[in-house]
């Protein structure tokens, strides 16, 4: 007699669902349908937080600037394939190395009528920059104001060259605001009620609830798919879950790995995985005594088995890196490979340096990073290199991650970082440059490429130097490198819609 | 912070668990002005412990870490750095602001919060709504439940249904909270589909955030309450009663319940408070928009005005839950009343 095959969990757990789906049916049945909620098709998406406040000046958090990048219009635009293309502006060049000029778009107005100009620029981007407004927006730090060219043109004028200008008013700075609304209703009832050309017009908030957003039927780019954004703030990864499956919500947002791995095989949810533009690496010290030791830095890499952490770890929602540049951004080199993953060189490399008989390193991280550093560990101390780990409330590991003291976060630490502009020196800039709270890195040439990376406009002079650092960083092994994460959607299955690789929830395209 | 010591339910609960001057058992022998006077010095040994509370909170919350750190992104410089301490007045002395922080509670400003850059005292009063309809909500859940669960115990103490009840009661007590939301989540939100998994706005979102909280309490009360009736029923009156022919049911509503529900109302009065907190944790699960998330959202942040906004309230939450409780002494014994 053959054995039927075992039931697994998910058998029951599907049992379980069709029996008590057809409890609910009865249970149901009595009641009559119900009419729809309103014939007005909403997309109803749930993220981590909301936004903090509605005035686009006062938001750098990437949950909140999805909502207002719905509302708002930038002056250019990441497409889904992380093209940089037009926006409110329609081309735009470098006049000098202190000057960007920018042609826009015409016949665009505010959803209060208002039309979108010049001057609309000026005032936004002036705005923005004024210590007055106390914007916590600091891209646009090198502007020093705006000038009007004609109605449809406009001049930033630079303090210090900023090659990546055009990168920048892609999002968070890029925002345009109506000037003759500001001035007629003041900051305040500005944030209460936000006006911009965006695809959806604000509706309402109820804090902590939900935040409406309709269509704008007169939009220059044409009326979106969906009549209404809903947007619901849901910390916690299993009431996200418990929400698409319970048909609370039609979309959740950056899940976590282990989050999305819960959902698989669950009939009407959908998991969506592209690729993200997050980097996690390890920040290795190195005036540490004995991370100073090139040989040790590139023992650790050695040790690292990345893709087996990709697989194991983050349930494949990654990419193996070879340097801190993400694939997607300005200046990535794709034939620099990344660290051979070798316990053997790795053990031969400690001996070399003479740890024959094994190390033992501090490393500091967020919490919320605790498997990935548990893998590290395990992985690091198979080679004879014992990690001391200290997780940290991540609060707690931001401050120490500013803090100017260097030690703070002992011999290494792991971190995350989003450089959303897709220049390489996004990421590089906050690593590298000895004056940096977050380097750990002394070194005059790291330093003179920077300075290029950050301040030259010549393309192709950039791209030489960006180059030049990442073929530095494969043979001075500063950092332990590691991964680029995913973006994991959860949807009901119904949405068809594209993030680019900052993963922004510009739902415009949405179908 | 929460506080919910669990009373042991076989020592005798005592007037002694009331902080108060005018304890029940032994009433003050003069008059209307020795009450005042008692009632004004626990007025002002409140405003201590609101005081001392609000310090713990300033002094903790700024020795954790810098707002700033987490206001700006990572590529911040360090003048951009200070530029923003000054503005949010962080670069003042520690004095400065601890007894700005002071002048403010008095004239009840509570500042401005550093994340919503708004009055704390506005972000406060949007979520109290929220909170105090699940608190009460728990609350009726508890007084119904665990009077309903410690009488029957009692009446039918060491039988099965003894055993069965309080069995089921300490099951509730030693569970974890979040995991029963997280499962009441799972079975009526997501497999049986009947009553909404989050959010906020009707009846049907309030069962099970409710249920989720009162569990505990549930179990703490419905103990002591049997404990306690087990005691007033061996009592010289009770006796009497049962002499006189009264049944079980006459006995407990007539002759027992009252004086049992002395030590209840005390304990009631601390889960009050230990279900503030136990709101934070299932504001959490369920997405209900009250104070609790804005707590956690306020201490992630480090936004020290509004973390201080909640402690002082929660303070005076539970200094008030106090005085009140004191109050229904004098309310349901006569003997604590007669004196005045």
């Amino acid at each position: 007699m053959t054995s039927l095959p075992r039931p697994t969990r998910r058998d029951a757990l599907r049992l379980g669902a069709g029996g008590s789906a057809l409890g609910a049916l009865a249970l149901t049945a009595g009641c009559g349908s119900e009419p729809a909620a309103g014939d007005a098709r909403a997309l109803r998406i749930a993220q981590k937080s909301e936004p903090t406040g509605l005035d686009p000046h006062l938001e750098s958090g990437l949950d909140g600037m999805n909502v207002l990048i719905n509302i708002f219009d930038t002056l250019t635009m990441r497409d889904s394939s992380n093209e940089l293309v037009p926006r409110l502006a329609t081309s735009w060049e470098a006049v000098d190395e202190h000057r960007w000029r920018f042609h826009l778009r015409e016949g665009v107005t505010f959803h209060n009528g208002e039309s979108f100009d010049a001057a609309s620029v000026k005032f936004s981007i002036e705005r923005l920059i004024d210590p007055a407004t106390e914007s916590t927006i600091i891209e646009l730090r090198a502007v020093d104001h705006v000038e009007i060219v004609d109605e449809h043109t406009v001049d930033i004028v630079m303090a210090d060259p900023d090659p990546v200008i055009p990168e920048k008013v892609s999002l968070f700075g890029g925002v345009m605001l109506p000037p003759g609304y500001l001035e007629d209703v003041g900051d305040e009832e500005f944030a209460a009620q936000p006006v911009g050309t965006g695809p959806f017009r604000f509706v309402s908030w109820r804090k902590a609830q939900l935040l409406r957003l309709e269509a704008n039927a007169e939009h220059w780019n044409g009326r979106p798919a969906f009549d209404e954004l809903h947007f619901t703030a849901m910390p916690n990864p299993a009431s996200a879950l418990a929400g698409i499956q319970s048909d609370v919500v039609d979309m959740v947002s950056a899940l976590d790995p282990e989050a999305a791995l819960q959902l698989e095989g669950y009939k009407d949810v959908a998991l969506d995985k592209y690729p993200g533009i997050r980097m996690y690496f390890v920040v290795l010290d190195t005036e540490h005594e004995i991370l100073r030791d090139e040989r040790v830095r590139r023992a650790l890499n050695h040790a690292v088995d990345v893709p087996l952490l990709i697989e194991a770890v983050l349930n494949d929602s990654g990419r193996e890196a070879a340097t801190i540049v993400p694939q997607e951004a300005f200046g990535y080199v794709p034939d620099i490979p990344p660290p051979e993953r070798d316990p053997d060189l790795a053990r031969e490399l400690l001996a070399e340096a003479g740890h024959a008989d094994g190390i033992e390193l501090r490393f500091t991280s967020s919490n919320k990073e605790q498997l990935v550093c548990e893998a590290l560990a395990g992985m690091l101390g198979d080679v004879g290199v014992t990690l001391d780990l200290e997780l940290l409330e991540p609060g707690t590991f931001a401050e120490r991650l500013e803090s100017d003291d260097p030690s703070s976060l002992g011999s290494m630490y792991l971190t995350g970082s989003t450089g959303w502009t897709l220049d390489g020196g996004a990421t590089l800039q906050s690593y590298i440059r000895s004056d940096r709270r977050r380097s750990r890195i002394r070194s005059d040439h790291a330093d003179a490429l920077m300075d290029t990376i950050e301040q030259t406009i010549d393309p192709d002079t950039r791209l030489e130097a960006l180059q030049e650092m990442q073929q530095w960083l494969h043979d001075e092994a500063p950092f332990l490198f590691l991964y680029q994460a995913d973006l994991d959607f959860a949807t009901n299955g119904e949405i068809t819609w594209e993030p680019n690789v900052n993963g922004t929830l510009a739902m415009e395209t949405a179908r | 912070m929460s506080t919910s010591p669990a009373p042991s339910p076989s020592s005798a609960p005592s007037a002694e668990t009331s902080t108060a001057t005018t304890s029940p058992t032994s009433p003050a022998p003069s008059s209307r002005r020795h009450l005042l006077r008692a009632a004004l010095t626990r007025l002002l040994s409140s405003l201590g412990v609101l005081w001392a509370a609000v310090t713990v909170v300033f002094v903790l919350s700024r020795a954790s870490g810098d707002p700033v750190a987490q206001l700006l992104p990572e590529n911040a410089n360090p003048e951009q750095v200070a530029q923003m301490q000054a503005t949010l007045g962080l670069d003042r002395p520690l004095i400065v602001q601890y007894l700005d922080f002071l002048g403010g509670l008095v004239r009840l400003d509570l500042g401005d919060s550093l994340l919503y850059r708004e009055p704390v005292t506005s972000l406060i009063a949007e979520r109290i709504p929220a909170t105090a309809l699940l608190a009460a909500a728990a609350l009726l859940i508890t007084v119904v439940v665990a009077f309903l669960a410690g009488s029957i115990a009692a009446m039918r103490r060491g039988t099965g249904v003894d055993r069965t009840v309080m069995g089921a009661v300490l099951v509730g007590q030693s569970t974890p909270a979040f995991w029963v939301g997280i499962l009441l989540v799972l079975l009526f939100g997501v497999q049986l589909r009947v009553l909404p998994a989050a959010g906020y706005g009707t009846l049907a979102h309030l069962v099970l955030p409710a249920t989720t909280l009162a569990i505990f309490s549930v179990a703490v009360v419905a103990r002591l309450l049997r404990s306690s009736l087990i005691e007033v029923m061996g009592q010289d009156h009770v006796r009497t009663a049962r002499a006189k022919g009264a049944g079980e049911v006459r006995v407990l509503l007539g002759h027992s319940l009252r004086n049992a529900s002395m030590p209840v109302i005390t304990v009631l009065g601390l889960e009050l408070g230990a279900l503030l907190g136990g709101a934070i944790l299932t504001e959490q699960i369920f997405n209900w928009p009250g104070i609790g998330r804005l707590t956690i959202d306020a201490i992630s942040f480090r936004d020290f005005p509004l973390v201080q906004g909640t402690v002082v309230l929660f303070a005076v939450t539970f200094i008030v839950v106090n005085l009140l409780v004191d109050l229904s002494y004098a309310i349901i014994d006569p003997r604590v009343r007669t004196e005045a």
